[in-house]
C-alpha cells in the first residue's frame, strides 16, 4: 500500500533552540501543558483531591451544581466532580497505557521489518495491511467483544488496535535511515544488528514516533470513551469519562451539567495533547501526514 | 501500470481472505451463546439444539469454515441466526445506503467547509483568522463524535424543534425529509474529518508556496489568486487527496457510534448489533463488506494518487 | 356521559359483585361458568371484586362508551430495540416484538385487561369434567389478509408447526398437548396430557402465548419464512404492508377484521428506538404519537408527566425483578432447604441469605433505580395478576426489609458490620447495569459489605445465570401473565431457569430447590378451581419467600406514554401489551 513520503521526516537536530524555550512561544501549547498537568495531578491525587468517594449515592439525584457539588450529582445521587476527578485516572492510564503498548509492539515490528527486510518485511507488512484495512476503532470494538469488557481487555484492545500506525511509521524511518552512510560504517565496523538498530537507528527515528505517540495518545482516550459509550468499555465500577457521559445520555437534556462536564473533560484533555503534538510537530519539523490522526 | 494494477488487486484479494478467516476464527472465541441466550425464554435447550444444527454450528470448525468460504466466494453471506434468518445480503443491502448517505454527505460537508478554511488560513498565516481556524480544528477534532452528537440533538432536535431527533428517511421520500434526518449525524462526524482536512490543506499549501516554482511564478507577475488556483493549490492537495482516502475508514467509524445514537441502522449498528447478539454471519457479512470497502478504498486512493503525481513509481 | 352507577343494571352488577364471602369470592359460580367466550361476566366481577381490583371502570367496558372518531395514521415509537427482529410467532422472544405480531396474527384466545382469558378466534369452548379435553368452536368467516379463509386445519397446521422446535423456539410451551383433533370445519379439540389451569392464559393466548397464534399456511408458503416473519399474514386488525430490520413497520387497516367495531385507526407505523434521549425527543417534538415497545426508562416519566401535551399512563406490570444467590458458594452456601426454616435459621449460610434479603432496601432501590415507579416484590407472583397476588406478603415475609435484624444477622453468621466478609461479584447484563450499581450501594450502605459489578453482554450473562457461574445475579422475569410463568419457570427444582445449565456433578440443584414448593407448583398446575389453585400459588409463594429462592427486589411499572390527542380507552390497558386495535385520535 501507500509508502508514506518520509524523506523529510528524520531530520530532527540538535542545534535547535531547546524544546521548553521553543514550546513557551506556542500559547496553545503552554495552555495546553497547564490544562493536562492539571489533568494529571488530579489523576494521582485523586484520593486527596475528591471531595466525596465517587461511589456514593447519598446525595440528592440529579443536583445542580452548587457550593456542596461544584458540578452537581449525577442520576444515581453521586458527586460529579469526584468521579470526574477518579475518571481522569482510568482515562488517563488508559490512553497512555495504550500508546506506551502499541508503541513498544509497533515499533518493534516496524524496525524488524524495516532494517531485515526480505521475508521477515513482507510478513510484517501484509499483518500490518491486514490491519489497515480496518479503522482502528472498529478493530477495538470487535476485540473488545472477543475478550470481554474490563480495564486490561479495553487497554489490550485499543492497543492491538494502534499498533500498524507506529510500525508503518518506524518501518520508513528504518528504511530512510538504511540509506545513511555512518550505518553502512557501523556495519563494516563489525557492530551487530541489534546495537546498530539500539544506537543509531531508532533515535533518529524517534521524531515522527514522538508525535504519532502524542496524537493516539489523544485517539486511545477517544476511543476509549467511544468504546465506553457503546456499552464495549471498562467496567461500572470504575467510572471513566466516557462511561460517566455513556450513564448519564439519558438525563443530560433535563441536567446539562452531566452531558456537559464529563464531555468537556474529555475534550479539553484530547484538546491539549493535541496542542501540545502540534508544537511538538513543529519543533521536531515533521510533517504533517495522514497516519497520526486516523481514528 | 496495468501490472501494477494486477499485483494491487491480488494483494487486496489476499488481505480480503486473510480478514474472512480471522474473523470467522475468532468470532468462535468469542465467549457467549446466541442460541441459549434467545431461547432463555422458553427454556427450550432442544429448541437451542435444533438451531445450532440447522445452522451447520455442530460440525467440527473446520468444516464450518471451508463452507462458509465457498459460500462466500459464491457470494452467500448466509442468513442472520436470530428472528426470521433474514439473509445477510438483504440486511447489507439495507443498511448500506444508509452508512453511505451519512458518509457521503458527512464528507461534502467537511470538504466544503475545510478547504476554503485551510486555504484562508494558508494565505492569511499567524493572522487571527489563521488562529481562529486552528483552534475551531482542534476543537473539532478534540469533540467526541458521540457528544457531539448528543449536544445536537439538544439543541436542534428537543430545544428548537427544527430536525427529527432520529431515524432514517430514503431519499425516495424526497429530498427534504432525506437531508432533514441525515444532517446531525453527518455534522457529528464530519466535524472532526473537516479539521484533518482544514489542518492538511493549510500545512501541504504553505509548503507549495515556499517552493521555488510558486515564488518564480510570482515574481512574473501573475495574479495572486492565480498562482494559487493554478499552481499551488493542484500541488497541495496531493497529500489531501490521500487522507480522503481514509476518509472512509474515519468517518465509517464514527458512523459505528453515531448510527446508535440516532437510530440509524447503518453498517456500524449492524456490526455492533452483531456483535452483541453473537450473530456470526452477521458479523462476519458485515466485516467482509466494511473491509472490502477500506481495501478497494485504498486502492482507489493509489491510482489516483499515481495518476496525479507522476513521481510515484509503480514498484 | 352518565355515571355508571346511574344505570340501575349496572348497580345491580356491581352489588352482585360484592355480594360474597369475601374468603370464598367464588362461591355460587361453577365450572360452566370458567368456560368461555370469556370466563363469565359474573366470574369476573367477583374474582375483581375479591382481589380488591374492582373500579367503576370495569361497569364501563361492557356497555358501549361514546364510539370513538375512527380513521387516522398513529406514529408510534418501539422503545427498548433497535428493530423488531421477527414478527413470526415461532420466533418471537421479545415483549417488543409480540406486541405488534398479536395486532397482525389472531389467536384462540386473547387476555383482557384484567389477564383474563377471552375467545379472540374461538367463539366459545367447553372443558370436560377431568379437565383433559378443551373443545374450541371457532369463529366461522374468518379471513386471513392474503384472503385464505381461517379454518380447523389453521389451527392444527400452526400447533404442528409450533412443535417442531427446528421451526418454533416455543415447542416445550405444547409439551402438556397429547393432540389436537379436527371435529368440524369449525370445532377443533385439544387434548391435553394432564389437566392445565394456565392453559387458556399460557397456551393459547395470541401475543404471549405464540405457540397458538394462528400463521397463515398460504402466506408461509407463498414467501418462505424469512419474508413471512417480517411482514407476516394473519387475521388480525392490522395488515403489515411494509417493514424493514431497524427501519420500522407499517400497519395498515384490515377492512375484514372479523369485529365490525375494530380497528378504529387507518394506518400505524412503528419505528423501533433503541436510546432514551432520542425516544423523548421524538414523543415531546410530537414526531410520534405513542411509545410503545418496552417501557420507557423511568428516568424519562417525570418528565413526560410534566408535559401538559403528554398523557403517562402506569399500571402494575407482568413479571419479577431479584438478586439471586448462589447457594453453591461461601459465604452463603445452602445445602438443602427442605429443613424447617428454625433449622435453616441457624446454619451460618443461610443467615448471611437471609441477610442479605432483609438488608434489601428496596423502597430505596425503586426511588433510586426506577425514580420510584414500581412496587416491592416479596415473591414471583406480581400484582398485576390481581386474584393470584398476596398483598400482605410485604408485611409477613422475613424478606422484609429491616435493617438491625440483616445486620444482626450478618454479625451472628461472622461477620459484624461486614467485617471479614468478602468482597461479592455481581452479575449483570449490560442493559441492567444502572440498577446493579444501586444494589451495590444498598449493599455497601446497609451491611457495609463491598460488591464488584461483572457486566456481561446478554449473551454471556444468561449463559453465566444457567451455569449457576456467580456469587450474586441481578436478573429478573418479563412477561409473566399467568401464576405458571412466575413459579413454575422460575421456582422450581426443575424450572427452566433453575441453573439448567449447571456441572450436575458438583451441584444437585440450581439456585433453589425445595421439595414442598415443587409439589405444590405442580398440584396448582393441573388445579381448575381457581380459588383452590389460588391457596396452593399463594403458599408455594410464601415458602420462596421464607427460605430465600432469592432476594426478591422489585415488581415494575407499566408504562405508555401518549400525546393526549390520542385515545387510549381503559378497557385496553393490558399491561405489556399494545392494544392499538381500541386506539383512536380523540
Amino acid at each position: 500500500m501507500t509508502e508514506p513520503a518520509t524523506s523529510t521526516l528524520a531530520e530532527a537536530t540538535i542545534a535547535r533552540p531547546g524544546f521548553f524555550t521553543s514550546l513557551r512561544r506556542d500559547k496553545k501549547a503552554v495552555a495546553g501543558a497547564v490544562i493536562l498537568a492539571l489533568f494529571v495531578l488530579a489523576a494521582i491525587a485523586a484520593p486527596l483531591m475528591a471531595p466525596y468517594d465517587p461511589n456514593d449515592m447519598e446525595y440528592d439525584m440529579i443536583g445542580a451544581p452548587d457550593w456542596l457539588h461544584p458540578l452537581g450529582t449525577d442520576d444515581l445521587g453521586r458527586d460529579l466532580l469526584s468521579r470526574l476527578i477518579y475518571g481522569a485516572r482510568v482515562s488517563l492510564f488508559v490512553g497512555f497505557a495504550t500508546v506506551g503498548m502499541a508503541l513498544l509492539a509497533g515499533v518493534a515490528l516496524g524496525v524488524a521489518a524495516g532494517y531485515y527486510g526480505g521475508f521477515i518485511d513482507s510478513v510484517i507488512m501484509r499483518y500490518i495491511d491486514l490491519q489497515w484495512a480496518f479503522p482502528n476503532f472498529i478493530i477495538a470494538v470487535y476485540l473488545v467483544a472477543v475478550f470481554g469488557t474490563g480495564l486490561s481487555n479495553v487497554i489490550v484492545a485499543i492497543a492491538l488496535a494502534f499498533i500498524d500506525d507506529f510500525a508503518r511509521v518506524a518501518r520508513s524511518m528504518v528504511l530512510t535511515i538504511k540509506q545513511e552512510q555512518y550505518i553502512d560504517a557501523a556495519r563494516t565496523a563489525g557492530t551487530s544488528n541489534a546495537r546498530i538498530m539500539w544506537r543509531h537507528v531508532l533515535p533518529n527515528a524517534l521524531a515522527p514516533l514522538i508525535v504519532l505517540a502524542t496524537v493516539s495518545v489523544s485517539n486511545a482516550i477517544l476511543a476509549e470513551a467511544g468504546l465506553s459509550f457503546l456499552g464495549l468499555g471498562v467496567d461500572a465500577s470504575t467510572p471513566t469519562w466516557g462511561l460517566i457521559l455513556a450513564e448519564s445520555r439519558s438525563f443530560i437534556s433535563r441536567a446539562w451539567w452531566l452531558g456537559l462536564f464529563p464531555g468537556l473533560a474529555i475534550m479539553l484533555t484530547v484538546l491539549s495533547i493535541n496542542f501540545l503534538g502540534d508544537a511538538l510537530r513543529d519543533y521536531l519539523d515533521v510533517r504533517e501526514t495522514g497516519d497520526p490522526v486516523r481514528a | 501500470m496495468s501490472k501494477y494494477l494486477l499485483r494491487r488487486t491480488l494483494g487486496a484479494m489476499v488481505v480480503m481472505w486473510a480478514v474472512a478467516t480471522l474473523v470467522f476464527f475468532m468470532l468462535r472465541a468469542v465467549p457467549g451463546d446466541p442460541f441459549t441466550a434467545m431461547v432463555f425464554d422458553t427454556g427450550d435447550p432442544t429448541a437451542a439444539e435444533e438451531m445450532r444444527r440447522a445452522f451447520g454450528f455442530d460440525q467440527p470448525v473446520y468444516v464450518q469454515y471451508f463452507k462458509y468460504l465457498v459460500q462466500a466466494v459464491q457470494g452467500n453471506l448466509g442468513t442472520s441466526i436470530y428472528g426470521s434468518r433474514v439473509p445477510v445480503a438483504t440486511i447489507i443491502a439495507e443498511s448500506f445506503p444508509r452508512t453511505l448517505s451519512i458518509t457521503v454527505l458527512a464528507f461534502l460537508i467537511a470538504v466544503t467547509i475545510a478547504i476554503p478554511a485551510g486555504l484562508i488560513s494558508a494565505l492569511y498565516k499567524y493572522s487571527a483568522l489563521d488562529h481562529g481556524v486552528t483552534i475551531v480544528a482542534f476543537l473539532g477534532l478534540s469533540m467526541p463524535d458521540f457528544w457531539l452528537a448528543i449536544l445536537l440533538i439538544i439543541a436542534f432536535a428537543a430545544g428548537l424543534g427544527w430536525l427529527p431527533a432520529i431515524g432514517y428517511a430514503p431519499l425516495s421520500e424526497g429530498f427534504g425529509a432525506w437531508l432533514s434526518h441525515l444532517i446531525m449525524p453527518a455534522i457529528a462526524i464530519g466535524t472532526p474529518f473537516a479539521a484533518i482536512i482544514a489542518r492538511m490543506v493549510r500545512s501541504s499549501m504553505l509548503e507549495v508556496l515556499r517552493t521555488e516554482y510558486v515564488q518564480v511564478a510570482s515574481s512574473k507577475g501573475l495574479l495572486r489568486w492565480q498562482v494559487l488556483l493554478q499552481h499551488a493549490f493542484p500541488n497541495a492537495l496531493i497529500p489531501v487527496i490521500t487522507v480522503m482516502g481514509i476518509a472512509l475508514a474515519l468517518l465509517m467509524a464514527g458512523a459505528v457510534v453515531v448510527e446508535n445514537v440516532f437510530a440509524i441502522k447503518g453498517l456500524g449498528r449492524v456490526l455492533i448489533q452483531g456483535i452483541l447478539n453473537r450473530d456470526y454471519p452477521v458479523v462476519q457479512g458485515a466485516i467482509l463488506i466494511v473491509s472490502g470497502i477500506f481495501v478497494l478504498s485504498n486502492l482507489i486512493v493509489d491510482m489516483l494518487y499515481a495518476a496525479i503525481d507522476p513521481r510515484i513509481r509503480y514498484e | 356521559m352518565t355515571h355508571p352507577f346511574d344505570d340501575p343494571k349496572l348497580r345491580a352488577d356491581f352489588d352482585d359483585a360484592h355480594d360474597f364471602d369475601s374468603r370464598d369470592p367464588m362461591f355460587g359460580l361453577h365450572r360452566s361458568e370458567l368456560s368461555g367466550p370469556v370466563l363469565g361476566r359474573r366470574a369476573v366481577l367477583r374474582l375483581l371484586a375479591a382481589s380488591g381490583v374492582l373500579t367503576a371502570g370495569h361497569f364501563l367496558t361492557g356497555s358501549t362508551p361514546a364510539r370513538a372518531a375512527s380513521g387516522g395514521h398513529l406514529r408510534a415509537a418501539w422503545a427498548g430495540g433497535g428493530e423488531i427482529t421477527t414478527l413470526d410467532p415461532a420466533r418471537i422472544n421479545q415483549v417488543l416484538q409480540f406486541q405488534i405480531s398479536s395486532q397482525i396474527l389472531g389467536g384462540l384466545t386473547h387476555i383482557n385487561s384484567d389477564l383474563v382469558a377471552e375467545g379472540d378466534l374461538a367463539q366459545d369452548w367447553t372443558v370436560s369434567d377431568d379437565g383433559l379435553e378443551w373443545t374450541f368452536n371457532l369463529r366461522e368467516g374468518v379471513s386471513f389478509h392474503n384472503g385464505d379463509p381461517f379454518t380447523a386445519e389453521d389451527v392444527l397446521f400452526t400447533v404442528e408447526r409450533s412443535r417442531d422446535p427446528e421451526k418454533s423456539i416455543h415447542s416445550r410451551v405444547l409439551s402438556n398437548v397429547a393432540d389436537v383433533q379436527k371435529l368440524g370445519d369449525h370445532t377443533v379439540k385439544f387434548v391435553l396430557k394432564a389437566p392445565q389451569a394456565s392453559f387458556l392464559v399460557k397456551t393459547l393466548e395470541r401475543a404471549s402465548g405464540r405457540a397458538v397464534t394462528i400463521v397463515s399456511r398460504g402466506a408461509l408458503a407463498a414467501m418462505g419464512p424469512a419474508q413471512y416473519g417480517l411482514t407476516p399474514v394473519g387475521t388480525g386488525p392490522f395488515r403489515c404492508t411494509f417493514h424493514e430490520l431497524g427501519q420500522g413497520v407499517v400497519l395498515e387497516r384490515n377492512e375484514n377484521y372479523h369485529r365490525p367495531d375494530r380497528p378504529l385507526l387507518d394506518k400505524v407505523t412503528i419505528t423501533p428506538v433503541l436510546d432514551p434521549e432520542p425516544l423523548a425527543a421524538a414523543i415531546e417534538a410530537g414526531d410520534v404519537d405513542l411509545i410503545g415497545g418496552a417501557n420507557p426508562s423511568s428516568e424519562l416519566i417525570d418528565r413526560f408527566i410534566a408535559n401538559p401535551e403528554l398523557e403517562v399512563n402506569m399500571t402494575a406490570d407482568v413479571g419479577f425483578q431479584a438478586v439471586w444467590v448462589n447457594p453453591h458458594r461461601d459465604p452463603f452456601r445452602v445445602e438443602n432447604f427442605d429443613k424447617p426454616l428454625e433449622e435453616l435459621m441457624k446454619e451460618k449460610g443461610f443467615k448471611v441469605r437471609m441477610a442479605l434479603a432483609k438488608g434489601l432496601d428496596r423502597d430505596r432501590f425503586i426511588k433510586q433505580s426506577e425514580f420510584g415507579r414500581g412496587v416491592p416484590a416479596y415473591g414471583s407472583i406480581n400484582p398485576a395478576m390481581g386474584f393470584f397476588f398476596d398483598g400482605n406478603l410485604g408485611e409477613d415475609s422475613p424478606q422484609k426489609f429491616d435493617l438491625e435484624a440483616a445486620r444482626q444477622l450478618l454479625a451472628d453468621a461472622g461477620y459484624p458490620n461486614g467485617e471479614g466478609f468478602p468482597t461479592l461479584k455481581l452479575l449483570c447484563p449490560a442493559n441492567l447495569r444502572r440498577d446493579a450499581q444501586v444494589v451495590a450501594g444498598i449493599y455497601k450502605r446497609t451491611l457495609g459489605i463491598s460488591i464488584e459489578l461483572v457486566t456481561k453482554d446478554i449473551t454471556v450473562a444468561l449463559d453465566d445465570f444457567l451455569s449457576m457461574n456467580f456469587d450474586l445475579a441481578r436478573i429478573g422475569s418479563g412477561g409473566d401473565f399467568d401464576p405458571d410463568d412466575a413459579i413454575v419457570d422460575w421456582m422450581q427444582t426443575g424450572s427452566k431457569f433453575n441453573g439448567l445449565k449447571r456441572d450436575k456433578e458438583t451441584m444437585a440443584f440450581g439456585y433453589w430447590s425445595n421439595e414442598e414448593a415443587d409439589a405444590l407448583i405442580d398440584a396448582q398446575r393441573l388445579e381448575t378451581d381457581l380459588e383452590k389453585r389460588r391457596e396452593m400459588v399463594q403458599k408455594a409463594n410464601r415458602l420462596t419467600s421464607e427460605k430465600v429462592a432469592c432476594a426478591f427486589l422489585f415488581h415494575p411499572t407499566s408504562t405508555l406514554v401518549y400525546r393526549k390527542t390520542v385515545n387510549y380507552p381503559a378497557a385496553a390497558r393490558i399491561p405489556g401489551l399494545v392494544e392499538l386495535d381500541q386506539i383512536s385520535f380523540a
